[in-house]
């Protein structure tokens, strides 16, 4: 597992979103985040608070749907997700049994949270750590995070969302509710690598996923190849 | 380990192979191997840090956070520009937090739609369908052609829509004009009922303040054991960063925290310990049985009540005033001497039983003691009583008030703005009472762990660093607002606080109803016309007046019936010094310096004020009373500040030396506050009898009153309303921002919520489009219905009310992305004062007070 994690304790969450704005001052997002795009946003539900944001899975679905390696897990824990080889064939938002990742039409990329690995190689918190006013977001070491997460757990009856789906993440979320009543996903304990080429049926799906992607990206060069060529022609 | 990169183009020519590859064997990833974070391509900042500016919160909500804005190079732009905030863990009330709308505020700096320039109409026909017909004029031309227009009107013609900054003020009262401003339907039943029970303004710590609210105490809440919340946990409250951290520490050490409201909001569901849906308008009744069973059963504070409160003090029996000595110092009736005494020198004050015969000028009077009158008042408030009408089972009001009672004096029931205890009901006025009644009985004011009373620190205000050379003009006998109306507030206004909340719940109606106004002048930046009630009648009350003028931020809403408009700075192209008003535990100065210039051809307020007060009362803007441009008042009312509490000599050394934070830490002496600044002076008290409103007809104590208005057919819903945690008010700052609109409509912001049994009796579905309108009962004028769609949700506990957001519905045309939503003020009604006086010697704005119809569209 991953060096860090963070913990989201929803007991202290207000839904003020203060968390979404500062990921989009940080990032510099906000032509994205005004398109709808976002890292990071609370949904007030009606159970309960429910965070849309990448989970940061131990063996995340994205990067082994990804047929370009534009998305990796990094050993301190944070997928990362690089535009440069994406295709654009969006397996990962199909793949991800979150539904984390947006696909940003306009601009051609993926969009989903980075953990602010920018700022945690300087040994500072993610930009949404830092600014929750509660506190109720906590950043640290996985193993510190976790032993917290199920003490807290324990000591409170409160569910625990994230340390085992999808075979564990690198976010974990305290609730009072159940998180499923909530609006938080409904992710088997296993990897959901299903959704990766492991049956004829998926890799079938894989496959032409990959293939509209290739397509699309050759359409777009087109695109960008005409549109240079009317460019240098004027 | 080295990377294998493989480009796009060479990617495209192996696809077919690819594509297969990735079917069968495991998928390409890696391709672009990833050895660390520290290689990935997130690796980088996205801006270059150039300097970190300390500024102080405004106009945001009433916390007023420090912070510093963070300035930097933004890589993608190459432009240097507030990037973010950064929190300041020294400052007692923020300790390193901030909310969104900090975050917003620094973007707003750079909003496309500011106003940089001054406007001017020349279409003479006003209103939303009339394009004003802008020309560009400067500040200067606009403001000499608005003092011309000015001085052709008499001073009872004009109105100041303003608040009560130090400006202001002068400005008004030099030019002997009324003022009336929005902050009655913020702030205005708790400053009132506030000021006539402790605070007693004028005192030693009322301050000017940059976002003027006249809180002169906050809440202890990291350190109370137990808070009750009558609707203190509206949406807006879980925004407020600068009591959310106070809040949360206190729960993590295990603060229990109950609370009452029709909505089941984000705080209830993780932060109380109990929540209980509260029929609308109702709290009352819950805070009337907490007042009987503490007084019933004695499990009051008895010290404090004796001797920080006028409980024993006498009220006569036939005047219904206190009884005083010829020093105007309370009596008592003394159980030992069997006689009446002064009641700070009698030993053994009787709190109950009377009447007691005493002697007063020769006369014999029956007197009783306040809080023996105090328990026959709440005498039919049993708990069941009051279950009957709030909903609140009876054994958990019973119940919850011993808990409450055991807890004190580490209690508190904090109320700001809009909760039940705000000005939202007509009743509110006695929920204040009996909330102030109850920190009273549990000793709770001016304590630790409790209410926190500001001390030892105060921000003059123009009159004492710059008095005016003679006695300012008498106001106009009428207001337009009808605050001479209301003798309890005006008295208050003015004769102790010139800066006391107006009647805006009533300047429509006076602007509409009459034709004593030709001239408003709004200071409104971050409102506009959207934060009023009913603003549908001061559109067409605007319409018919002769000059209308504006000093904004944006062109907003209002601007359609304005004349000129006048641009503003934004607040962090300001300086200031504010104290801590809402976490006053210690004696704090907090300064700001300006992060860029105003841009463009913005004024800021006190130069309008000193140009317009110059102009047409000069003698109250010079040094000497005279009209020499060279002795305009200085009106450096921070550096008399920091100067008092030695903590710089001017404010340029604040910032520079001490980096614009001044704390002292020292113990918090409880109660101390209170004999300094309460009634009675020098051993200042608590009033719980008020007799001013005995004077207007109103009861003294806390009593139960129903609400205003009742449901009736198909008006059967009771309004509730609050705002998102990223709004304020209608301020364009947030509103006219496109992320802050999409997080809105991504969490139903836009709609208007209802209960699924209400929408199921209604026949109505998740995004169905409805008409909400006001019972024509309550409002006969103008009527305008609020179009929406519905989002039916549990979180509206109840099935006989409805929820809607505050502060959105912008209809200006120069505000590209603010125009969206609905305008929950159309729904309110502007406030007939025959009517008002009926029900509250405040007057404040009911603004909840409504019941409504739903309708499918």
């Amino acid at each position: 597992m991953g060096d860090y994690a963070i913990l989201l304790d929803t007991r202290f969450c207000t839904g003020c979103n203060t968390c979404f704005y500062k990921c989009v001052q940080e990032n510099r997002l906000h032509e994205s985040a005004e398109n709808g795009f976002t890292r990071t946003m609370v949904f007030i539900k009606d159970r309960g608070l429910y965070h849309h944001r990448c989970m940061h899975c131990e063996e995340p679905s994205c990067e082994a749907t990804c047929p370009s390696g534009a998305f990796h897990k990094t050993p301190e824990g944070i997928v990362l997700y690089n535009n440069e080889p994406c295709l654009g064939c969006k397996s990962c938002v199909v793949a991800c049994p979150f539904n984390v990742p947006y696909w940003n039409q306009k601009k051609k990329e993926i969009v989903k949270c980075t953990m602010c690995a920018h700022r945690v190689l300087k040994g500072e918190q993610p930009a949404c750590v830092e600014a929750c006013p509660t506190d109720a977001l906590e950043f640290g070491p996985y193993q510190d995070i976790t032993e917290k997460a199920k003490q807290i757990a324990a000591d409170n009856n409160l569910h625990i969302y994230g340390l085992e789906e999808n075979g564990g993440t690198s976010v974990i979320i305290l609730t009072k509710e159940d998180p499923l009543v909530i609006g938080y996903a409904d992710v088997p304990k296993k990897v959901t690598k299903a959704r990766g080429p492991k049956t004829v049926v998926g890799a079938a799906a894989v496959a032409a996923l990959a293939y509209a992607g290739i397509k699309k990206y050759s359409e777009r060069r087109a695109e960008i190849e005409g549109l240079n060529k009317g460019k240098d022609n004027k | 380990m080295g990377e294998v990169k493989l480009k796009r183009r060479e990617f495209l020519k192996l696809g077919g192979i690819t594509c297969l590859a990735s079917t069968l064997i495991a998928p390409l990833n890696n391709l672009v191997p990833f050895t660390s974070f520290a290689e990935a391509a997130e690796s980088e900042t996205k801006y270059t840090v150039t300097k970190k500016i300390p500024q102080v919160c405004a106009r945001a909500c009433e916390c007023d956070c420090a912070y510093n804005v963070v300035v930097g190079v933004d890589t993608a732009t190459g432009i240097e520009r507030g990037i973010t905030i950064e929190g300041r863990s020294e400052d007692p009330v923020s300790r390193g937090k901030y909310c969104i709308k900090a975050l917003g505020f620094v973007d707003a700096m750079y909003n496309p739609d500011r106003l940089l320039v001054a406007m001017k109409r020349t279409n003479p026909k006003r209103g939303v369908d009339q394009d004003p017909g802008w020309v560009v004029v400067s500040s200067e031309e606009a403001l000499n052609e608005i003092i011309e227009k000015m001085k052709q009107h008499k001073r009872e013609e004009m109105v100041f829509c303003s608040p009560g900054d130090p400006y202001s003020n002068r400005l008004c009262r030099s030019l002997g004009v009324r003022r009336s401003d929005q902050r009655t339907e913020c702030f205005g039943t708790h400053y009132y009922l506030n000021s006539l029970m402790v605070t007693n303004p004028p005192n030693k710590y009322y301050s000017s303040t940059y976002t003027v609210t006249h809180s002169l105490w906050g809440f202890d809440y990291s350190k109370t054991k137990y808070m009750l919340w009558f609707g203190f946990d509206s949406f807006s409250k879980c925004g407020k960063a600068g009591i959310l951290n106070h809040i949360v520490e206190g729960k993590r050490n295990g603060t229990k925290i109950v609370g009452f409201n029709p909505l089941r909001t984000p705080m209830a569901d993780g932060i109380m310990d109990e929540w209980y849906p509260i029929k609308p308008g109702t709290d009352l009744a819950v805070a009337l049985a907490m007042i009987k069973i503490m007084i019933d059963e004695k499990i009051y504070h008895e010290d404090f009540v004796k001797n920080y409160t006028d409980s024993a003090s006498l009220i006569d029996a036939d005047t219904k005033l206190h009884i005083t000595d010829s020093d105007g110092k309370w009596m008592a009736w003394c159980t030992e001497h069997s006689r009446m005494e002064p009641i700070d020198s009698c030993d053994a004050p009787a709190l109950d039983g009377g009447p007691y015969t005493v002697t007063v000028d020769g006369k014999e009077v029956q007197v009783i003691p306040v809080l023996q009158l105090l328990q026959e008042s709440v005498k039919e408030c049993t708990a069941e009583w009051a279950a009957e009408i709030s909903d609140v089972p009876a054994d958990v009001i019973t119940r919850v008030t011993k808990e409450f009672a055991a807890a004190a004096p580490n209690v508190c029931i904090p109320n700001l703005k809009r909760d039940a205890a705000g000005p939202n009901y007509a009743n509110s006025w006695r929920l204040m009472h009996a909330i102030n009644v109850l920190h009273a009985l549990t000793g709770s004011l001016d304590h630790d762990g409790g209410v926190l009373f500001l001390h030892d620190v105060k921000i003059p205000w123009l009159e004492d660093v710059d008095p005016p050379a003679k006695p300012y003009p008498e106001l106009p006998d009428k207001a337009p607002d009808y605050r001479h109306e209301f003798p309890v507030t005006e008295e208050i206004y003015q004769k102790k606080d010139f800066s006391a909340p107006g009647h805006y719940g009533m300047i429509g109606y006076g602007l509409y109803k009459t034709d004593m106004t030709k001239v408003v002048v709004f200071k409104g930046p971050h409102r506009g016309l959207a934060a009023l009630i009913q603003p549908q009648m001061v559109e067409k009350a605007l319409e018919k007046m002769d000059l209308v003028w504006d000093w904004d931020l944006y062109l907003d809403d209002i601007v359609y019936w304005c004349d000129y408009v006048l641009p503003a700075p934004h607040q962090f192209e300001e300086g200031k010094l504010d104290i801590r008003q809402y976490y006053p535990k210690y004696p704090c100065l907090v300064g700001g310096e300006p992060v860029q210039k105003p841009p463009g051809d913005c004024i800021g307020w006190g130069a309008i004020a000193k140009k317009i007060g110059f102009a047409m009362a000069p003698e109250y803007w010079t040094t000497d009373g005279s009209s020499d441009p060279e002795k305009i008042i200085p009106g450096n009312v921070n550096d008399a500040a920091l100067k008092a509490v030695g903590a710089a000599e001017s404010t340029e050394e604040f910032m520079k030396e001490k980096n614009g934070i001044w704390i002292d830490k020292k113990p918090y002496e409880n109660y101390r506050t209170i004999r300094e600044i309460g009634f009675g002076r020098p051993n200042g008290r608590v009033r719980l009898y008020i007799d001013e409103f005995v004077k207007v007809s109103h009861e003294p104590l806390p009593k139960w009153a129903d609400r205003w208005t009742t449901p009736d057919g198909e008006y059967k819903f009771s309004l509730l309303v609050t705002r998102a945690p990223w709004h304020m008010h209608a301020d364009p700052n947030f509103i006219n921002n496109k992320a802050l609109n999409v997080l809105s409509e991504n969490n139903y912001i836009d709609c208007v919520w209802i209960s699924p049994n209400a929408a199921k009796e209604l026949g109505l579905k998740e995004g169905d489009s409805v008409t909400v309108e006001t019972n024509p009962q309550y409002m006969k004028d103008l009527p305008r219905p609020v179009k929406s769609k519905v989002h039916i949700t549990e979180r509206i506990a109840r099935d006989d009310c409805i929820l809607l957001f505050h502060g959105i519905g912008h209809r200006s045309k120069w505000l590209k992305h603010g125009r969206w939503g609905y305008r929950d003020g159309d729904l309110i009604p502007q406030k007939d004062p025959n009517v008002a006086k009926e029900h509250d010697p405040t007057g404040m704005g009911w603004v909840e007070d409504v019941y409504v119809r739903v309708v499918k569209a």
